[in-house]
C-alpha cells in the first residue's frame, strides 16, 4: 500500500522526505564527536614497537636550532619546575589540562615530562583522541640535560667521526646555555664550571619563546573570516 | 554586451528548481568545509579592495588602522592573494558562464516598472551602503555568515539570518515602488 | 581521511587560492542558476510572491550541516578544525537588520551583485560601488564605534551549547523547521501570487 503512494510522491516531497530521514539519523547519532575515546590497541602497540613514537633529545635539539616553528613542544611539569628551567619554545600543559586544551589535532606536538613516565600517559591519552602526530621526548628533561645541555665528552679511543660530532653537539649546547662534561664529571661539577648556580640539577636560566608578532597573529585570524 | 547580441536573442531558459539549485549550494558550501575548512563569502574581498584602494592613496593611515591593516596583511604578501578575492573572482566566471549557458546575459537595468532608471540607481547605491556597513558590524554577508554560520549552527550566524529576513521585510513596503 | 584537508596540511596557500577560485565558479553558477542574478528575482521574496530565496538558502543550509554532521560522525572531517566565525550578537544583529534592508533597497547581497555584475546587470555595478563605499564609512568610522562594534563577544559559539541540546536534536529540528518553512512559503506565495517573477526572468 505505501509503494504506490511513495511513487505518486512528486520530486520535491522526496527530497523532503530523505531530509526528514537524514535528521531522524542525526537525532540517534546525538553527537558525532563524542567525549568518549576509542582506543586501537593493536595500532598503538605497533607504534609503540616501531619506536615512531618518540624523538630523541638530539632531534629536538636540532629543530630548535634550525628555527622550526612547526611543532608545538609541551611541558607536562608543575609550574615551579617549569618556571625554574623550560626547554626553549615549551609551553606549560598540566596532563589534567590536556582534555580542554587547544591543542588541534593538524598540530605536530612534542611531549616531555622530568623523566618520560608523564608524558608517556599523555601520549596514550592524545593517540587515543585521534591525535595524529604526536611523540615522547626520549628520556625526558634528564636525557635532554644529559645529552645536549651537558653532553659527555667522547672518550680517549673515539673515533675521528665520533670527535666531529662531539664538536657540534658542543657548540649547540652552549646556545642553550650549557657546556660539555668531561666523560666522568658529574652534573654538579659541570654546572660550577660552566659558572652556573650551586644547584645541583641547576640549568641555565632561558627566556620566554618569543610572541608571535601582532601582525602575524592577526594576519592568520583575517585569513579566515568573510 | 548591448541588447541586440546573439546571447541576449536567444530566449533565456527558466530558473532551476530551487531546492535543486539550493542542494548544489549546500554541496559547494560542504566541498568548501572539508577541502579547506572554511565556508563561502564576499563581503571580505570587497573589503580587501577597499584596503588596497585606501593604502594607495594614504598608506600610512591605512597601515596605522587596526581595521584596515588586518586586511592589508602587514606587508607580508600582496593583500589580494587572499582566498575571498579569488572566490569572488571565480563567483564572476560562475555566474557568466550559467547566465551564457542559460541565455540570461543581457545588459539591463533590473528594476520594477514604477520607477525611472536613475531612481534605480539612487537605491542601488543607497542599499549597498546600508549593506556595506551592516556586512562589517556583522563580521559577515548572507554568503559568509547566514550559510557558513547557518550551517555550523553558529548563534550569531542564526540571529544574523533571522534579523535579515526582518530588516528586508522591514523596509520592504518603503520601496515597493521601485519593484511592484 | 584528514579533514579539512588544507589544516592537515595536503596543500600550501599557494594552492588553496585555486581551490577558492574553483569553489567560486561553483558557487556563482549555483547562485546564478537559482536566479540571484537578477534582483527582481531576490527582492520578490520581500513581498512574498517568490519565496526562491528562502528555499535556496535553507535547503544549502540543512544540505551542508547534514553533511558536516555525517561526516564529521563517521569520523573523516575533524569538526574541531572548521572555522566558525566568532559570535559578537548584537552588533550582528543591528547588522543585520541593516544588511536586511540594504538587500530590499539595493537589490542585491553582496555575492549575488557579483553574479549579477556577470551577467550584464548594470544596477548591480552601482550597488557594489555602493557596498564599498559603505565599508569604507565604517572602516573609518570602525575606532570610534569600537565600544558597540567589539561589544558581546561570545566566542565560537553554537546552537547546541546555547540551548544545552545534543547536536544531533538541533540538527533534526532545523529539518523540520526547514520543511515547515517551505509548506508555508508556498502557502504565502498562493495568497500574494500577482505577476511574480517566479519561473522565467
Amino acid at each position: 500500500m505505501s509503494l504506490p503512494r511513495f511513487d505518486r510522491l512528486s520530486g520535491n516531497q522526496k527530497l523532503a522526505l530523505l531530509a526528514v530521514a537524514l535528521g531522524l539519523g542525526a537525532l540517534v547519532i546525538g553527537a558525532p564527536q563524542r567525549g568518549t575515546i576509542t582506543i586501537n590497541e593493536r595500532e598503538l602497540a605497533a607504534m609503540v614497537e616501531g619506536e615512531v613514537d618518540h624523538v630523541t633529545p638530539d632531534e629536538l635539539a636540532d629543530w630548535i636550532v634550525a628555527g622550526r616553528q612547526d611543532f608545538r613542544l609541551v611541558d607536562l611539569r608543575s609550574a615551579a619546575d617549569y618556571a625554574e628551567y623550560h626547554i626553549p619554545q615549551a609551553e606549560r600543559l598540566a596532563i589534567t589540562a590536556l582534555a580542554d586544551s587547544n591543542l588541534a589535532r593538524n598540530e605536530k606536538i612534542v611531549l616531555y615530562s622530568a623523566e618520560g613516565i608523564h608524558s608517556a600517559q599523555a601520549w596514550f591519552l592524545l593517540k587515543a583522541k585521534k591525535f595524529p602526530a604526536v611523540y615522547i621526548l626520549l628520556g625526558g628533561l634528564k636525557q635532554w640535560t644529559d645529552q645536549v645541555v651537558f653532553p659527555e665528552s667522547p672518550a680517549e679511543s673515539a673515533s675521528p667521526a665520533e670527535r666531529i660530532a662531539f664538536a657540534r653537539s658542543a657548540e649547540r649546547a652552549r646556545t642553550f646555555g650549557g657546556a660539555p662534561r668531561a666523560a666522568s664529571a658529574s652534573l654538579a661539577a659541570s654546572a660550577a664550571t660552566a659558572g652556573l648556580s650551586a644547584a645541583p640539577t641547576a640549568l641555565p636560566k632561558v627566556a620566554p619563546p618569543a610572541a608571535p608578532t601582532p601582525a602575524a597573529a592577526a594576519a592568520k585570524v583575517k585569513k579566515e573570516g568573510c | 554586451m548591448s541588447a541586440d547580441s546573439p546571447a541576449a536573442r536567444r530566449p533565456p531558459a527558466p530558473y532551476m528548481n530551487p531546492y535543486l539549485a539550493g542542494i548544489g549550494l549546500g554541496l559547494v558550501l560542504l566541498a568548501s568545509f572539508v577541502v579547506m575548512g572554511r565556508g563561502l563569502g564576499a563581503s571580505g574581498a570587497f573589503t580587501s579592495a577597499c584596503a588596497v584602494a585606501i593604502d594607495a592613496v594614504a598608506p600610512a593611515h591605512a597601515q596605522g588602522s587596526s581595521f584596515w591593516s588586518e586586511y592589508l596583511k602587514g606587508g607580508v604578501g600582496h593583500p589580494l592573494k587572499e582566498w575571498l578575492v579569488f572566490e569572488v573572482v571565480g563567483v564572476l566566471v560562475g555566474g557568466f558562464l550559467s547566465g551564457l549557458l542559460a541565455g540570461r546575459v543581457r545588459r539591463t537595468v533590473e528594476k520594477g516598472p514604477r520607477i525611472s532608471t536613475r531612481g534605480r540607481f539612487v537605491f542601488a547605491f543607497a542599499g549597498g551602503v546600508l549593506m556595506g556597513i551592516g556586512a562589517k558590524l556583522a563580521r559577515g554577508c548572507t554568503s559568509g555568515q547566514a550559510l557558513n554560520g547557518g550551517a555550523l549552527l553558529s548563534a550569531g550566524g542564526w540571529a544574523f539570518m533571522m534579523m535579515v529576513f526582518a530588516g528586508g521585510y522591514g523596509a520592504a513596503w518603503m520601496v515597493r515602488r521601485q519593484w511592484l | 581521511m584528514n579533514a579539512p584537508f588544507f589544516k592537515f596540511g595536503l596543500f600550501g596557500d599557494e594552492a588553496s587560492l585555486i581551490v577558492a577560485f574553483v569553489i567560486g565558479i561553483a558557487f556563482g553558477f549555483c547562485l546564478e542558476q537559482a536566479g540571484f542574478g537578477s534582483a527582481k528575482k531576490l527582492t520578490a521574496q520581500f513581498y512574498f510572491r517568490d519565496m526562491a530565496v528562502f528555499r535556496v538558502m535553507f535547503t544549502a543550509i540543512v544540505t551542508a550541516m547534514l553533511g558536516l554532521f555525517y561526516l564529521a560522525a563517521v569520523g573523516w572531517v575533524d569538526l574541531s578544525l572548521v572555522y566558525i566565525s566568532p559570535t559578537y550578537l548584537w552588533p550582528q544583529v543591528v547588522g543585520g537588520l541593516l544588511l536586511g534592508a540594504g538587500f530590499v533597497i539595493g537589490g542585491y547581497c553582496p555575492g549575488t551583485s557579483v553574479v549579477a555584475v556577470a551577467t550584464g546587470k548594470v544596477d548591480a555595478l552601482v550597488n557594489i560601488a555602493g557596498i564599498v563605499a559603505g565599508i569604507f564609512v565604517i572602516g573609518e568610522a570602525w575606532p570610534s564605534i569600537t565600544g558597540f562594534a567589539e561589544s558581546s563577544a561570545l566566542g565560537r559559539l553554537t546552537l547546541p551549547e546555547v540551548f544545552h541540546l545534543p547536536p544531533g536534536l538541533v540538527v533534526f529540528l532545523v529539518v523540520l523547521m526547514a520543511i515547515g518553512g517551505f509548506w508555508g512559503a508556498g502557502v504565502l506565495e498562493r495568497r500574494f501570487a500577482n505577476r511574480s517573477p517566479k519561473e522565467n526572468p
